[in-house]
């Protein structure tokens, strides 16, 4: 697919993407969907198989992903200004209103409504988070199975060590994390020619 | 007292070896009660906040930062989640050469393994924060369900906890 428009101005940049963190509620879903509609159905400014060569280096990319996302895309539309553009439009708006509500939170917070309201809220953040974490956890089980038994048994036992080093001996997570990848290049390396992540992220969407 | 250069690359650490917005809460869980700048409960708080609020995941952290140490802790920790996603010029850079080495996707598929895991312990985090007992926990089960439909919008389910809560709590 041809890029069928002139490239954005840093103006109309910006607000395309605090359009896109305003949106936003509820996680990075949405966001990625907000992003598909806003650059490759509207504007056309990115096809759909360049957004997921994008998104696949932002898997590896430390941090959170859209905003690695959000770099890459304001590179490749306004260069080292549209990254600058891209990221404030982006984070400020949404970080301002995110701290704006810490801040009235913090002043309601000793009220006994809110304690209880509360209560409730924080445990179901849990079970979404858990959500979360299936979530990355479908593909990887899916390419373990296709494996074979023994590396979804491995990939299984390895999940539940990571969690329990951190939680139960308190390894710093940066050791665990380093651990992993060490591991992960000692037994996991595969001989497909096909990139795992790519395989991961087809699955994914 | 909070040294801010210390707090902000505690953030910005954890950042670094975290991926998706959340894995980045069991290092700093760590780091900050550890140091005695956070207290328990404000994981939980934040994590919220952060579900409730606009924009990307991961800025639960804003709250984080706020609720320990102010506008400035809200600012550094905005800087700290940002660093980290200006590697991906970096990667873009290299990564086409390497991306077909097998180590690397061994050692790619072992950090999708541990980042797993570090979801896991942000659950566990999180369903033991004070004031979470088993009527908490039934809750945490009803949001995974509706959210595992995908056909209730997040904030409903906050929504819908935020009033089991009252009811339950008040």
């Amino acid at each position: 697919m041809k890029l069928q428009e002139p490239g954005p101005g840093k103006w109309q940049l910006f607000r395309i993407w605090a359009s896109i963190g305003l949106q936003s509620f509820g996680g990075g879903a949405s966001t990625t969907l907000l992003i598909q509609r806003a650059f490759i159905d509207k504007h056309k400014w990115l096809s759909i198989e360049e957004f997921m060569r994008l998104w696949n280096l932002c898997i590896l990319t430390p941090g959170i992903n859209l905003v690695a996302l959000t770099v890459l895309i304001g590179r490749k539309l306004g260069g080292a200004w549209g990254i600058a553009v891209s990221l404030a439009g982006l984070l400020l708006p949404s970080a301002t209103i995110t701290c704006l509500i810490t801040v009235g939170f913090s002043s309601i917070q000793h009220l006994s409504v809110v304690q209880a309201i509360l209560r409730g809220v924080v445990p179901a953040t849990g079970g979404i988070m858990l959500l979360v974490g299936l979530n990355f956890a479908l593909p990887l089980i899916r390419r373990s199975y296709k494996e074979g038994i023994l590396y979804l048994l491995a990939s299984g036992v390895l999940i539940i060590a990571y969690a329990l080093a951190v939680i139960l001996l308190k390894l710093s997570v940066i050791v665990v994390v380093l651990g992993a990848a060490f591991l992960g290049a000692l037994f996991f390396s595969s001989k497909s020619d096909v990139p795992l992540l790519q395989q991961e992220q087809r699955e994914q969407q | 007292m909070i040294n801010p250069l210390i707090y902000f690359l505690l953030f910005l650490k954890a950042s670094l070896f975290s991926t998706g917005g959340f894995s980045n809460l069991p290092s700093l869980h760590q780091d900050l009660t550890g140091n005695g700048w956070a207290k328990e409960n404000v994981f939980g708080q934040s994590i919220a906040i952060g579900q409730i609020g606009p924009g990307p995941n991961g800025l639960w952290v804003i709250s984080l930062g706020y609720l320990t140490y102010g506008y400035l802790g809200a600012f550094l920790a905005l800087i700290a989640i940002t660093i980290p996603a200006l590697l991906v010029l970096v990667i873009s850079a290299g990564y086409t050469r390497i991306e077909h080495r097998a180590w690397v996707q061994g050692a790619m598929h072992g950090v999708s393994l541990v980042v797993v895991g570090l979801l896991l312990t942000v659950v566990w985090t999180i369903l033991r924060q004070p004031g979470v007992d088993w009527k908490g926990l039934l809750i945490a089960v009803g949001a995974f369900g509706l959210a595992s439909s995908r056909k209730v919008n997040i904030l409903i389910i906050l929504g819908l906890a935020g009033l089991a809560g009252y009811l339950l709590y008040r």
